[in-house]
C-alpha cells in the first residue's frame, strides 16, 4: 500500500510538473498577442524608423545609404542598417584571421572596406571611385569614411547578416570597429524593421 | 549635411537659444523647413546671402 501511494504521489508530480510546461509553453505562443501593446507593435508603420538592407557593394551606394541614415538620424528618426552579401565587404579591414582555402580566395576577391568598394557604374578599373571621392572632396561633401564615423556618433545602429559572412568567409575578428556593431539574422531584421515606417534596400 | 550638422550643433545650445546657420546647398531651406518641422524646432527666419543660404533655429526641446 505504501509503494503505491508513493507511486502515486510520483506520477502527481510528473503531471504537475507537465502542466506547468505546457501553461509556458501555452503563453509563450499567445504571447505577442497577449501583450497589451500588442496591437502596437504589429500594426506596422507605427515606429519613426528607417530600415535599410546594403546588399549592394559598391561605393555609390554605400554613399546613398549613408546619406539617408545620418540624414534620418538628423531627423530624429531611428535608424537601422542591415548589411547583408556583398554589402557586408563595405564593413570588412584587413585583418589577420584563420580561413579555409575558399574563404582565403573569397577573401582576397572581396575589397576590404569602403577605401576598396568599387562604383556600380564608370567604375573604370578603379578609377571611378577614385574621381567620385576627389570630387567629392573639392566639392565639400563628407567622404563616407567621415558619415560613418558621423552615423555612429547619431545612434545608427549597424548589424551584420551571420549568414552572409558564412558564405562569403568572413570572420568577426575582420569587421571594422563600430559603436554598437550586432550581428544578426533576418528575424532580427525583420523584428525591428516591421513596426518601423521606412524600409528600403540598397 | 548641413542638417546632420544642424542637428548636432543645436544639441549643444540650450532649449529657447537660437542656432544660425550658413550653408551653401540649395536644397538647404527646404530641407530646413522639413526639419523643423519634423524634430519640433522653431525656424525663425531664412534668407538668400550671396549665393548662400542662412536659417535661423530656435531649439524648442
Amino acid at each position: 500500500m505504501d509503494g503505491d501511494a508513493r507511486s502515486q504521489e510520483a506520477r502527481l508530480e510528473r503531471l504537475e510538473a507537465e502542466l506547468t510546461l505546457l501553461k509556458s509553453q501555452l503563453a509563450g505562443l499567445a504571447g505577442p498577442d497577449a501583450a497589451p501593446n500588442a496591437l502596437v507593435q504589429h500594426s506596422g508603420g507605427q515606429e519613426d524608423r528607417l530600415s535599410l538592407i546594403v546588399f549592394s557593394g559598391s561605393l555609390d551606394r554605400l554613399i546613398a545609404a549613408f546619406v539617408l541614415a545620418t540624414g534620418a538620424a538628423a531627423m530624429g528618426m531611428k535608424v537601422s542598417m542591415f548589411f547583408t552579401f556583398w554589402g557586408t565587404s563595405a564593413l570588412r579591414r584587413s585583418a589577420q584571421v584563420k580561413k579555409t582555402l575558399l574563404e582565403r580566395m573569397f577573401g582576397w576577391m572581396l575589397p576590404t572596406g569602403v577605401k576598396k568598394l568599387p562604383l556600380s557604374q564608370m567604375n573604370m578599373g578603379g578609377g571611378g571611385p577614385m574621381m567620385i571621392r576627389y570630387i567629392m572632396k573639392k566639392k565639400g561633401v563628407a567622404s563616407v569614411e567621415e558619415m560613418m564615423a558621423l552615423a555612429g556618433e547619431l545612434g545608427v545602429e549597424l548589424n551584420i547578416c551571420t549568414m552572409s559572412m558564412d558564405l562569403l568567409g568572413m570572420k568577426e575578428a575582420e569587421m571594422l570597429e563600430y559603436p554598437g556593431l550586432a550581428y544578426c539574422g533576418v528575424a532580427k531584421f525583420l523584428e525591428t524593421a516591421a513596426p518601423g515606417k521606412i524600409t528600403m534596400f540598397v | 549635411m548641413p542638417i546632420v550638422l544642424t542637428a548636432k550643433a543645436v544639441k549643444q545650445i540650450s532649449v529657447g537659444e537660437d542656432l544660425t546657420i550658413l550653408a551653401d546647398d540649395r536644397a538647404f531651406l527646404p530641407d530646413i523647413e522639413a526639419w523643423c518641422k519634423k524634430t519640433g524646432h522653431e525656424l525663425r527666419g531664412t534668407q538668400a546671402k550671396d549665393g548662400c543660404f542662412e536659417a535661423t533655429v530656435r531649439r524648442r526641446s
